[in-house]
């Protein structure tokens, strides 16, 4: 028995019908293709609009369509759209098949005669192709309510404070040994100069009190199983060698610790810490860490100051690393960004020039709690500058670096310039090439820092030389730059220079991903599902990013995609169970020959091989329909629902007019 | 088609093996200018030509001693966050001043490169003194007695040619460049 | 015995005839055989890119042709002639259409060329070839802790970015560290010293240079090692235009680094080229071949 199909040829106004002659392409179906099923052929202006989704649903009805061909749009605009009118009519959604004839005719051609005709042929695939199409349900699977945050910086805490709040249990892992990321690491921040401790550390409080959050410092996650709404995750917590069950956080331990290291991390190598240490005086949780690279009692088996002292006997040099497995059923990545290594410009001087200081380094100077106690002072650490130049774009927007520009580095340049101004009284020259001050009030923070006599040299800034052409040049740092606004090449004499380096992937993240089973971009920042209207969610369901882990960004947008990634979670955990497309990959199991070749093939780590029974199964949950399994296994043992050979292979027939005439000829004209 | 090509596009038509980016890719952010050792005595600088090219000042743009002050060290390519090969700009600059016959007044380098061309082409080498008489006729006379003992210290060392070479293979040389362009014809 | 397809270029026939004979004295003692490419013609330097540059690339293409043939890697001791060689044959490898041009022109003397061969600098053939163990071996006369500043100039550095460190490059440090000396830092070695300038606009390169001269000087520096006869010739001939023209008083050798090489390696100076220089390094030469010679600078 034949299916009874129905054609729906779109104008899409003049879109398509401006090319297509799409009343003959309606008619021609309607004739020609009848001995394949075709028992009605319509042709409308808008078939996406309500009456011409109606018009589909009154012939299933009438004409007991079985299947449905719409010849319009991409699908993906409206494939949802035809299919959802179907099943409005009680046809099964997937048997509807949106074939484009405006993206890939109307709108790439321009010989009309041509483009109908090849209007034509791409109805002849779609109907040869839907009738190999089988009525599909979509899987549906429970969500698990807890949530994994992995990264304890503003995003990742913002995102686990909302879930939280809800009354969802959320696990918040951070490799460091306290939560609070970079912004930990700032003085104050812009446009408003808030503390930046000030207004992060009430956050972390709360994160390190929530009963519903379990926070995992000093862990990084080792293994991802699962999918979307059941993850295994697997976590290994490094040893602290202290007992957080008696440590009461007193610091005796780090004040009688006799060794001294240089702290790379949260002083950006400015400052030292001791071998057991909090990384900073708010740290959440307030349980110190041992580094056993640099402790005395790991090197030689002596000292253990820290055990003597210890008042609750908190000590453990023989703690091991723990791994624990939780369930959860959505993941928020906020792993957050390394800075650009200015090494890698070797004209700016950093790491030659003693007076070149980069960005956190100058945070952790103004920082009161820093080495310097606040005070801008020089590396000698008692000299105040008398000219300070700030040099904007280092390592970004250069294609000799990175190429994108990392969106805070002005506003963090011009509250540097803001900072020495009011601290030191020091002339400050801003080098840039644009002022980028896109947001809520920080225009009106660089009118400020014109009205405070700022000077402004709009120039790239080509060079930073120790060497002195004339006497007023000796003993300074000089800055090279063509002033571009007056066009002539300018050397600045200045005491201390800050490079403004952009922001970077962390140097792991193509890792990260590969554990979690998302995308990096080609500059290795997390890939988000569409740049424009869906920038939390991947294309891995149930992962969500969030923070400048998808791309460089200020706090207030860290904050609120954290707290989009978390809505999106919640709103998953409301609805109790998903349901995810059936087009996915199935493998025979009887023409499986148990080679594996499809296991490390599959992107989404989505293929399980059966030990006992020697053959590979897809789990559905996890596959995304992508198809590579399928071209790969050389048995030819896996077939993509709704992408099965048969249905390929009878759509080329059709687009080759062979259903028609038996024999593939020149498109008739 | 454009019936006529803006400047950008002549220059850009300049540059045939070179492999940067197209000069209107310019951020205009001032790198070159500010890495240019020779910019001092430049009447426009080299990230000024590019906004001049783009803004089709044909004639202010060839009228400048820039690219003529150029010395080809490639430092500003090298640096261009937009990797475009500036040095390589600037010799097609040349080539389009040389093509025009169109520079500055007093201008050396547009006669030496001449000559040094003409040079090649009859002897598939170069020849020192011959230079000379490119530069001198435009020295003030206290440089050209400058130039004079120096010319008289290189020669006592023996670093000074005296007599032109030439390659062995200088006519099939000849028809090679001829095959480029037709200079050098067999007079 | 490592063979090369030499390409002495121009200037080390005139100017340039000291490097010439130093590099092929150090290169003998290193067993490396420079034979020179046969019938070789002028690469154009800076001069003939203002003109044509299909020819410019053509001339340059004639010589890698002819090295070519002899299936041996092409070797240039000037870094202009190097950088020509360079990019001609990298643009004749990326562009077929280029190496068609090209082609068409080279028929009428019978050669083809591929860009296939490799190109080198004669300083890193020294370096990379040879290797700093062996030449440390082959050193005799390390120089004494002399005080050189390593002059790179521009064009065997740029506009290549694919090499180590274009912006500071220490190799050249290391071959000098290596023969006995002692190199200086300075930030101005990789800065141009004025190429043809010289003769296109006197006053510009006279201020390079000077620049180059002060931060050399002001670092002690005992003399200064080239690796290109134009920034030879700039550097010392021109010395004291630079100190008529701006009132200085720079008296500071200038030496190839072939020439402080072959010194290491125990050839006689005068086999090297040393004693023609319009400055003296009479004194320099004393120092580092520790007589009891005062640093006299």
């Amino acid at each position: 028995m034949s299916e009874r199909i129905g054609v729906y040829i779109c104008h899409c106004g003049t879109n398509i019908a401006g090319i297509v002659d799409v009343a003959d392409v309606s008619k021609w179906a309607g004739e020609k293709l009848a001995d394949q099923g075709v028992v009605i052929s319509r042709d409308y202006k808008f078939m996406c609009s309500s009456l011409g989704q109606e018009l589909i649903q009154k012939d299933i009805k009438e004409q007991k369509l079985t299947r449905v061909v719409v010849a319009a749009c991409s699908p993906h605009l409206h494939e949802k759209t035809f299919r959802n009118a179907c099943k409005g009519a009680d046809l099964n959604p997937y048997l509807c098949e949106l074939v484009s004839i405006r993206e890939q005719d109307s709108w790439v051609h321009t010989d009309k005669v041509a483009a109908t005709a090849k209007a034509k042929a791409i109805v002849s695939g779609g109907v040869a192709r839907v009738i190999h199409h089988e009525a599909l349900e979509p899987l549906r699977v429970p969500i698990h309510p807890a949530t994994l945050v992995v990264g304890g910086g503003i995003a990742g805490i913002q995102a686990a404070l909302e879930i939280a709040d809800a009354g969802f249990r959320v696990y918040l892992v951070e490799r460091e040994p306290s939560i609070g990321g970079h912004m930990a690491q700032f003085d104050k921040t812009f446009p408003t100069l808030d503390c930046s401790a000030c207004i992060l550390t009430p956050k972390m409080v709360d994160v390190g009190n929530h009963p519903n959050i379990t926070l995992l410092t000093w862990s990084e996650v080792q293994k991802v199983d699962g999918y979307v709404g059941n993850f295994a995750v697997t976590i290994k917590k490094k040893p602290r060698y202290i007992k957080t069950e008696d440590c009461t956080g007193c610091g005796i331990c780090w004040e009688k610790c006799p060794k001294k290291v240089i702290d790379n991390v949260f002083e950006a190598g400015m400052g030292n810490r001791k071998a057991v240490y909090v990384p900073f005086p708010q740290a959440v949780p307030k349980y110190p860490v041992i580094d056993d690279v640099n402790c005395t009692y790991y090197l030689k088996g002596t000292c253990k100051a820290c055990e003597k002292f210890c008042p609750t006997n908190a000590i453990d040099f023989n703690q091991k690393a723990e791994e624990i497995t939780v369930e959860v059923g959505n993941i928020i990545l906020a792993t957050g960004y390394d800075l650009f290594d200015a090494r890698r410009i070797p004209q700016y001087g950093y790491g030659k020039l003693a007076n070149v200081f980069t960005n956190l380094e100058f945070e952790r100077i103004c920082n009161a709690a820093g080495p310097t106690g606040g005070n801008i002072v020089l590396r000698d650490g008692k000299t105040t500058p008398k000219t300070v130049g700030i040099v904007h774009c280092v390592g970004s927007r250069d294609k000799n670096y990175n190429a994108y520009c990392s969106a805070i580095c002005c506003m963090q340049s011009l509250k540097f310039a803001h900072l020495v101004r009011e601290r030191t009284g020091a002339e400050v020259y801003n080098f840039y090439i644009d002022i980028r001050t896109p947001s809520k009030g920080y225009e009106e923070f660089y009118q400020r820092l014109l009205e405070e006599g700022t000077r402004f040299v709009r120039g790239k800034v080509a060079e930073v030389t120790s060497v002195a052409r004339v006497p007023e040049e000796e003993g300074k740092l000089i800055i090279q730059v063509e002033d571009t606004l007056i066009g002539k090449q300018r050397r600045i004499p200045v005491d201390m220079v800050i490079l403004s380096s952009g922001m970077q992937a962390r140097h792991d993240s193509k890792d990260i991903a590969k554990l979690f089973g998302i995308s990096c971009s080609a500059d290795d920042w997390y890939i988000e599902r569409h740049p424009k209207l869906d920038p939390v969610a991947t294309m891995t369901d149930g992962i969500y990013i969030a923070g400048c882990a998808q791309g460089p960004k200020d706090i207030p947008a860290s904050v609120v995609q954290g707290a989009a990634a978390a809505a999106r979670v919640l709103g998953k955990i409301q609805q109790k169970e998903i349901a995810l497309e059936p087009v996915r990959a199935t493998i025979n199991q009887d023409q499986c020959s148990g080679c594996r070749i499809c296991n490390n093939l599959c992107p989404f780590n989505a293929i399980l091989f059966h030990e006992d029974k020697m053959v590979s199964e897809v789990n559905p949950a996890l596959c995304q329909g992508c198809g590579t399994c399928v071209a790969g296994c050389p048995a030819g043992a896996i077939s993509g629902t709704g992408f099965s050979n048969e249905q390929i292979l009878s759509q080329i027939d059709g687009l080759l007019l062979l259903n028609i005439t038996q024999v593939a000829v020149p498109v008739d004209r | 088609m454009v019936d006529e090509l803006s400047f950008s596009f002549e220059i850009a038509n300049l540059m045939y093996a070179s492999h940067g980016e197209p000069i209107t890719n310019c951020l205009q952010c001032g790198t070159c200018s500010g890495t240019c050792p020779a910019v001092e005595f430049m009447d426009h600088t080299p990230r000024l030509i590019i906004g001049m090219i783009r803004a089709d000042l044909k004639e202010e743009v060839m009228a400048s001693n820039t690219y003529w002050t150029c010395a080809s060290c490639f430092h500003c390519t090298v640096r261009c966050p937009a990797a475009i090969d500036i040095a390589d700009m600037m010799y097609a600059l040349k080539r389009y001043s040389m093509w025009k016959g169109q520079f500055q007044d007093g201008l050396i380098g547009p006669d030496f490169s001449e000559a040094f061309v003409k040079m090649i082409v009859n002897s598939g080498r170069s020849f020192e003194p011959l230079l000379a008489a490119t530069y001198l006729p435009k020295f003030s006379a206290r440089d050209i007695i400058q130039e004079g003992l120096t010319a008289t210290g290189l020669i006592l060392s023996g670093k000074m040619p005296l007599l032109p070479k030439k390659i062995k293979g200088l006519k099939k040389f000849q028809e090679m460049v001829r095959r480029i362009i037709p200079i050098g014809e067999p007079s | 015995m490592k063979q090369y397809a030499y390409y002495p270029g121009c200037s080390l026939e005139s100017l340039g005839k000291s490097y010439n004979l130093s590099a092929l004295a150090v290169a003998d003692v290193l067993e490396l055989e420079l034979k020179e490419i046969e019938d070789w013609n002028c690469c154009g330097a800076t001069a003939y890119f203002p003109v044509d540059e299909l020819l410019a690339y053509t001339l340059t293409a004639r010589n890698l042709a002819k090295a070519e043939k002899t299936g041996l890697d092409f070797v240039a001791p000037c870094s202009a002639c190097y950088k020509n060689a360079y990019f001609t044959n990298s643009y004749l490898q990326k562009d077929p259409d280029l190496a068609e041009h090209i082609n068409y022109a080279l028929e009428a003397d019978n050669l083809h060329v591929t860009g296939t061969s490799k190109v080198r600098h004669l300083l890193e053939v020294f370096i990379n070839d040879v290797g700093l163990d062996e030449i440390k071996n082959k050193v005799s006369n390390p120089l004494n802790g002399l005080r050189v500043a390593p002059y790179y100039g521009c064009q065997i550095l740029r506009p290549r970015k694919d090499h180590e460190d274009v912006e500071n490059p220490q190799y050249f440090e290391s071959l000098l560290s290596t023969i006995g000396a002692e190199p200086i830092e300075y930030a101005s070695k990789t800065r141009c010293c004025g190429g043809s300038l010289i003769v296109t606009n006197r006053k510009a390169a006279l201020d390079m240079v000077r620049i180059l001269l002060l931060d050399a000087v002001n670092h002690n520096a005992d003399v200064i090692a080239t690796t290109c006869p134009m920034c030879n010739v700039n550097l010392e001939v021109y010395q004291d235009q630079v100190n008529r023209e701006f009132g200085t008083q720079y008296s500071i050798p200038v030496m190839y680094f072939t020439q402080l090489m072959g010194l290491a390696l125990g050839i006689v100076p005068g086999h090297l080229g040393m004693g023609k220089e319009q400055i003296s390094g009479a004194s320099m030469l004393a120092f580092a071949q520790n007589t009891k010679q005062e640093r006299n600078l």
